[in-house]
């Protein structure tokens, strides 16, 4: 059932859900006083450094440490004997299915499986000295065969990367519904390819980070870092240091970015932490950049050997995708992405899917999450193909779309994929899109420049994106070390206000604000009384995280739960308090009053101090004003959309401009709009860093990353990035609270499809087709060019 | 290797200062940890990300890849300096037009514009998307940040 | 990344500089602006034993002209050349090209000496002074020389400079040419794939008398294409005498496959990218530009 809403703007106050509210958290951003973990300085802290392996593949066969120990200033060197006795593996949090799970050890014992992998730890004085000690450690490296792609891991005379596997193959993870040889029989036109997606870096301006601080025989490890789940990340450091979770905190005061990369932990936030414990003082890892490119989690690398059939009016007959993920070395706390598979029908009504992930391991850096968690992939393979479907048939992209949506009466539906989505008219977004790009005229226009020689292209690609996970049970079942949920304290102030607990650290999402919005709504305050207390294990509930664009799903439900709780005592007491029936009073921006009779009136700050005085209280009524609550999910919602991109493409050297780019979405109830748009921004810069400039590009022969630095990862800049058109419908969602969807990832899964097809569009007299990632111009000079060959 | 440490006397925010340091301390590393100013941040060390961006003289400089040494007798001005009271209104520009989300890149975003409005030119957004290129930013798309920076290099003083 | 540890030197003049570098025996690195050298030490892809800062040094930073050149000081910084209005008079493809270098704030302390010194294969500095025929004017413990931009470049980051040399000046002569540059790169800012730069004295109506071309990324280091000018002096930028020119550039050119772009990309450029900067250089003539 359609249910479009839409309030105008200008008519809710900022502070309210769907308002523009500026952010709480500017306040000390804008003024350089955010705390991110290298700003925090404690007496006697010292710092780590690390020998990584600079081989893809190799046998450590010694490792003397005698000069480096030498060194003034050196307090510490672990080496891997004296730390795989008292560590266990890090865990995984979200296991693959049906996988084996391959755990790493803060260090390796003999075996070295990725250029990068952390070999020994060093703890000195300054940052510079343990470098100065990791400079004079003497390793002998043995060389092993590497294997540095999917094809060569899974070439018969392979060598094994992990032997108790017996196989370079950790799963394959089948998915699908109908029968899509039937579909392929009965097509009027198939298409099919193999599609390979760049490996590329989430790249946040702030690397990782910890700082970990332990007193001997208080046995309290307190640990600063910078991640996007604190109570995960305490619950990994507890199994992998064998020390109680009740006895660590962990706190994320400011975090300069995640995007996925920084989800559970990693070799060297153990490594960190023993030193911490060993040496009785605060041990501080700043991740320099360098090390970032060979330690951080990669993203995305894939081979997508994918199938199309359709009737002959457009239709979708069947489609299957078995796909290569090159998930590096090893299992990285998140896993390879699941999401190429659950999602892989996008908007469409077609009954007949199979997708096969195959999970391969390489000698390469550990692929994790990344914003998009496979959709981007998944939704770059389905849209080219569905375009050269039209391209086939000669049907406009619209239109052959619009034959393909799945439709808003339709809903909720159940993708063969194993996804149900919950409300939503994507047509219509669609349809938006093609109206505000002008696409008839773009038609037009495409056809009048190509007499003068110029190939102007028009590329549409749309996308559903799953946001929140259906309820915990769901992830129990797929044996996830954490639950769907979010939880909150949420506790009456003095000030007028309330206090928001929640475990979900600030990373950039705008969630103080947004949370601050929802309980200032639900409850009635003032939005400028409440305060958000986020990141800190101790004082909030055991909390999931931000990630999986499912924190405002979860999170709002919660405050919701809570604050009307802590709304009824409000009014009860402030009832008893004015000896009114409680009925009759209403709360609003932080003042009970009568309906009748607004002189009638007791401000919340007045409720609480009474509530905590315990002075005045109706028979029955405990002190405090205050509630706990967790909000579960019943189910994922999905939010989805349309991007559409303009180019002009000269056929002579490849080189292209992105002369306009568009995005119409819909996430539901936007609790924030200015910072939805923020949101939007910011992942379609990532999708079109991923797609038109970023790449990281691994050594053939050496296996060894080739544009490790910041000078060779082309990551845009300003001047780099057109201007993003943004427009939205609201959906509302019938399984969430207040009808919200997740937008975190949205931005990243539909830009680069987008301008993949804009760019065969304008090509379209070279009949030329897109099979990889990033659209150089030389890679779209390379594909005029061997059309031109075949011609 | 313990390493003769160099006098150096500068000027940071206005201030008077006076240090030791090591040869090898970069100017960030000496802004942000022998002097606690925090507000600079480090993205890469290699000159390109350009989250140490602070004033030298005036104009804007990757203090990662300045040496503290080189520092001698010059005028720093951190993000630091902007801070007072109300917001500085290029601080009030970029919150009203939502023009940061983590907040790492911010400092750096603003003390560059805050040099471009001393030159006290016009400049047309293309060419203002080359001033700013300098820095990189990795949550906001750069949208808002040019909005931003555009609002306050128009606003009156 | 931290660098290694070093020495730290500070020289007040040009012959204490080159002294310094004399008894470091060339394990001693001058500091300039720093942009090319720092990001080295702290990768500690350089691990000099000392480093010797001449940002000090007195008279070295200026521009000014001076009996039919103009003299930019080693240590003049890229933005004051972007912002001299010497410079734009008298030297406009250099005002140009600076532009394309780095940031604004690589620009506040990189220097003209620093990079030509460095000698990157791609750098637009090094460029732009083999297109305007450029002195390189270079001081030693033994005196001082001057060595023309043609023949200072040898390869990449390798120039004839010796282990105590250090640039003081470079001299460009005027010129009344109209010039025009381009340049493909991966993303703003970057160093270039290809970048091809021209001069020519317009002649008559339509001709042109001498004509230079110089082209960068496409080789070892940057070079003046000869061959390629030579074709394209005393016409009248004809296709024929166009395209040769490209021919002519490709045939001297070497280019590598590196992490920007393949060789065959960069051979395939260059011809197109002459061909479009010829086409500048003619439109500007008509707009009455230099």
């Amino acid at each position: 059932m359609t249910d479009v809403v839409s309030i105008p703007e200008t008519e809710i106050a900022p502070g309210q859900v769907g308002g523009r509210m500026e952010r709480v958290e500017d306040e000390r951003l804008v003024r350089g006083l955010g705390r991110y973990v290298d700003d925090l300085d404690p007496p006697r802290v010292v710092h780590v450094a690390f020998a990584r392996c600079p081989y893809p593949h190799a046998r450590i066969v010694s490792i003397d440490a005698g000069q480096a120990r030498a060194i003034e200033g050196v307090l510490e060197v672990l080496l891997p004997d004296d730390v795989l006795g008292r560590t266990g593996p890090i865990s995984i949090l979200r296991p693959i299915p049906e996988a084996p799970r391959v755990m790493p050890y803060a260090l390796p014992r003999e075996i070295a499986l990725y250029e990068g992998q952390p070999v020994v730890s060093v703890c000195a004085t300054s940052r510079a000295i343990a470098e100065d000690a990791v400079a004079a450690l003497d390793i002998d490296y043995e060389p092993l065969p590497h294997l540095s792609d999917v094809e060569k891991a899974l070439a018969d005379d392979a060598p094994i990367l992990h032997p108790e596997l017996g196989t370079n193959l950790l799963v394959q993870n089948p998915r699908g519904d109908g029968n899509p040889d039937a579909g392929f029989a009965e097509s009027e036109v198939v298409v099919d390819d193999r599609f390979r997606i760049n490996r590329v870096s989430g790249l946040p301006m702030e690397t990782r980070a910890i700082l970990a601080s332990y007193v001997p025989g208080v046995r309290e490890l307190e640990v600063v870092a910078s991640t996007q789940a604190p109570h995960l990340f305490r619950k990994q450091l507890s199994d992998s240091l064998r020390f109680p979770e009740a006895d660590i905190r962990v706190t994320t005061h400011d975090c300069g970015g995640a995007f996925g990369l920084k989800l559970g932990i990693f070799a060297e936030d153990v490594l960190v932490c023993l030193h911490a414990m060993d040496l009785g003082r605060p041990a501080k890892w700043v991740e320099d950049r360098m090390e970032f490119f060979r330690g951080a989690t990669q993203a995305r690398e894939s081979l997508h050997v994918a199938r199309m059939g359709a009737s002959s009016d457009g239709t979708i007959l069947a489609y299957t995708n078995h796909y290569y993920v090159d998930l590096g070395a090893h299992n990285s706390p998140m896993g390879s992405p699941m999401l190429s598979s659950l999602m892989f029908q996008g908007p469409y009504s077609f009954q007949h899917g199979y997708v096969e992930r195959n999970v391969v391991l390489t000698n390469k850096v550990p692929v994790g999450a990344y914003r998009g968690y496979g959709q981007p992939e998944g939704c770059f393979v389905r849209e080219l193909l569905l375009d050269r479907i039209a391209r086939k048939l000669r049907i406009d992209p619209l239109e052959i779309r619009r034959r393909n949506f799945i439709r808003p009466d339709q809903m909720p539906w159940q993708t063969p994929g194993g996804a149900k989505y919950d409300s939503g008219d994507y047509q219509r977004c669609m349809e938006m899109a093609a109206e505000t790009i002008g696409y008839e005229e773009a038609r037009e226009r495409q056809r009048a420049l190509r007499d003068e020689g110029r190939y102007l292209g028009i590329g549409l690609a749309c996308y559903v994106e799953m946001t929140g996970y259906p309820g915990s049970k769901f992830l129990g079942k797929h044996g996830a070390e954490y639950g769907a949920h979010e939880g909150v304290v949420v506790r009456a102030n003095r000030s007028g206000g309330v206090d928001v607990y929640t475990g979900v650290p600030p990373i950039g999402q705008s969630t103080e604000t947004a949370f601050t919005q929802v309980a200032a709504t639900v409850i009635g305050l003032d939005a400028a009384k409440v305060r958000v207390i986020a990141g800190d294990t101790q004082g909030t509930p055991v909390n999931t995280g931000s990630f999986a664009s499912r924190t405002l799903i979860a999170g709002s439900g919660a405050i919701e739960r809570a604050g009307r709780e802590i709304r009824d005592k409000a009014l009860r007491v402030a009832a008893f308090m004015l000896d009114v029936p409680v009925d009759g009073l209403e709360l609003a921006d932080s003042v009970i009053s009568s309906v009748d009779d607004p002189e009638i009136s007791v401000s919340f700050a007045d409720v609480a101090i009474n509530a905590f005085y315990g002075h005045r209280l109706p028979e029955g009524e405990l002190p405090g004003l205050e509630a706990t609550a967790y909000y579960d999910p019943i189910s994922s919602a999905f939010s989805y959309g349309t991007a559409a991109a303009l180019v002009e493409v000269d056929p002579e050297t490849g080189e292209f401009s992105l002369d306009r780019f568009l995005f119409v979405h819909d996430c539901g109830r936007q609790v924030n709009p200015m910072t939805v748009e923020g949101q939007l921004h910011g992942g379609i810069a990532q999708a079109l860093g991923a797609a038109l400039f970023e790449e990281l590009v691994y050594d053939g022969d050496s296996g060894q990353l080739i544009n490790g630095s910041m000078i060779d990862y082309f990551m845009p800049t300003t001047a780099d990035l057109p201007k993003i058109e943004l427009d939205h419908t609201e959906v509302l969602s019938p399984v969430t609270p207040m009808g919200i969807r997740g937008i975190g990832e949205s931005g990243t899964i539909p830009p680069g499809a987008a301008v993949a097809n804009a760019l065969c569009d304008a090509l379209a007299p070279f009949d030329v087709d897109i099979n990889r990632l990033p659209l150089t111009a030389e890679y779209v000079w390379r594909l005029v060019a061997e059309s031109r060959a075949h011609a | 290797m313990t390493q003769t440490l160099i006098d150096v006397r500068l000027t940071v925010n206005g201030e008077p200062v006076e240090h030791a340091v090591e040869p090898r301390r970069s100017l960030v590393d000496f802004l942000r940890h022998d002097l606690g100013l925090t507000g600079t941040h480090v993205g890469c060390e290699q000159g390109v990300c350009g989250m140490c961006t602070v004033l030298l003289d005036g104009e804007p400089i990757k203090s990662c890849i300045m040496l503290a040494v080189q520092a001698d007798g010059a005028e720093i001005t951190t993000t630091e300096a902007l801070n007072g009271e109300e917001l500085h209104p290029a601080q009030r520009a970029f919150k009203e037009a939502h023009g940061l989300q983590c907040g790492y890149c911010t400092p750096a975003f603003i003390l560059t514009s805050v040099a471009l409005r001393e030159r006290g030119l016009d400049i047309p957004r293309e060419e203002l998307k080359e001033e700013l290129a300098g820095v990189l930013c990795r949550c906001t798309g750069y949208q808002n940040i040019l909005t931003a920076v555009e609002t306050y290099l128009a606003a009156d003083d | 990344m931290k660098p290694a540890p070093f020495a730290y030197e500070r020289a007040a003049s040009a012959d204490e500089a080159v002294a310094m570098l004399d008894r470091y025996q060339g394990d001693a690195r001058l500091l300039a602006g720093g942009q090319s050298l720092v990001p080295l030490l702290n990768m500690r892809l350089m691990q000099p034993e000392a480093v010797i800062d001449v940002n000090r040094i007195p008279d070295l930073d200026g521009v000014r002209e001076d009996n039919g050149h103009v003299r930019i000081g080693a240590l003049a910084r890229y933005s004051a050349i972007e912002w001299s209005p010497i410079v734009g008079a008298r030297l406009p493809l250099l005002s140009e090209i600076v532009r394309y270098i780095g940031d604004r704030q690589v620009r506040t302390r990189g220097t003209i000496g620093g990079s030509l010194a460095h000698a990157d294969p791609t750098g637009e500095m090094a460029l732009a002074a083999l297109a305007l025929d450029a002195t390189i004017v270079v001081q030693s413990p033994t005196g001082t020389r001057e060595i023309a931009a043609r023949d200072f470049f040898l390869g990449p980051y390798f120039t004839v400079l010796e282990p105590a040399d250090m640039v003081v000046e470079v001299r460009f002569p005027h010129h009344t040419m109209v010039t025009a540059f381009a340049e493909h790169a991966r993303r703003h800012g970057d160093f270039c794939v290809i970048s091809v730069a021209a001069l020519g004295e317009p002649d008559g109506d339509a001709g042109w008398k001498t004509v230079r071309l110089a082209v960068g990324g496409a080789s070892h280091r940057p070079f003046v294409a000869d061959e390629a000018s030579a074709a394209l002096s005393n016409t009248a930028l004809e296709p024929d005498a166009v395209e040769a020119a490209g021919a002519a550039c490709v045939e001297a050119a070497e280019p590598s496959d590196d992490i920007r772009a393949s060789a065959d990309y960069r051979a395939h450029l260059l011809p197109i990218y002459v061909r479009r900067v010829l086409d500048q250089m003619k439109a500007r003539r008509s707009q009455g530009a230099t």
